[in-house]
């Protein structure tokens, strides 16, 4: 079994969070596992938490707090997997003490453990951040940082079955279930 | 003339290889790339449009979607990024965004 995977890519606060709970709400009645990635650094990392759970709150997630090593989360087979969000865990696994380190190995414990996940779920949706087109002029490694994260989300999208950009809540699609694109 | 745009590293080269059927090699015969960069010292812009045009493959990153750079040299570069863009968007017969990969159409219709 393979999980059908949507990849939603958006900016900062575009909508992106709510509209991954929409499809996955949509997706009946599983068992629904929300895994979060951030690591909680201070108050405004607690607030974005308490905002995030405050919208999950009624809706039948459980929690799964996955800052590194995803290959390593216990998630349950056969439910409906959100994992929020992929900007977190590439920075995460390429600059925390806890992480894989470098690009190449931040690279490789992402796609497994997502390969992971997909192979033991029914429903997939991954949240990621749409953070490249505005220039690279950034101070230190966050070039490195941005080309990381761009070769994961490609290949999250080679291997999804949908992919969209949420733009003001809404959906701009670049894939889509038995459309084919060139 | 297609002209490829997108964010930083979106796999425009990759495709535009894919589209044209040609190894990295034979790409800058056939193809340029990042072309927002060469606005900010260019005297005459259409002209350089009109010049980029004759490639069958144009490319250029997406820089206008970030604040406004307090530096006015960044300013400048990129305020004529976009405006390249445009005047290249327009001398196209197709228009195409890459986004992880995958391409999207803005003008025509993808290429088979």
């Amino acid at each position: 079994m393979s999980a059908r995977f949507t990849l939603v890519a958006g900016g900062a606060a575009s909508g992106k969070s709510e509209f991954a709970e929409r499809l996955i709400l949509e997706s009946g009645p599983l068992p629904r596992q929300y895994i979060a990635t951030m690591e909680i650094f201070d108050q405004e990392c607690r607030a974005r938490v308490a905002r995030h759970r405050a919208m999950r709150a009624t809706k039948g997630f459980s929690t799964l707090e996955c800052p590194v090593n995803l290959p390593g989360a216990p998630v349950p087979s056969g439910g409906a997997v959100l994992l929020e969000c992929m900007t977190n865990l590439t920075a995460n696994e390429l600059f925390s003490p806890n992480g894989a380190g470098s690009p190449q190995a931040a690279e490789d414990s992402i796609l497994a453990g997502v390969d992971r996940i997909m192979a033991g779920c029914a429903r997939l949706v991954i949240v990621t951040g749409e953070v490249f087109s505005g220039g690279n002029r950034y101070a230190g490694n966050t070039d490195l940082y941005l080309r990381l994260l761009a070769r994961v989300n490609r290949a999250l999208a080679a291997r999804a079955d949908e992919v969209c950009e949420v733009v003001c809540g809404l959906p701009a699609w670049y894939k889509r279930e038995n459309e084919v694109f060139a | 003339m297609i002209f490829v745009t997108g964010p930083l590293y979106s796999g425009k080269r990759a495709w535009a290889q894919k589209i044209l059927g040609c190894s990295e090699q034979e790409l800058p015969a056939r193809a340029v790339w990042d072309v927002q960069e060469l606005a900010a010292d260019a005297a005459d812009l259409p002209a350089l449009a009109d010049k980029l045009a004759r490639y069958e493959v144009v490319i250029a990153t997406e820089v206008g979607a970030g604040v406004v750079p307090a530096d006015p040299a960044e300013r400048a570069a990129r305020e004529a990024a976009g405006r390249l863009a445009c005047l290249l968007a327009a001398r196209a017969d197709r228009v195409v965004r890459v986004f992880c990969g995958l391409p999207l159409p803005l003008k025509g219709e993808l290429p088979q």
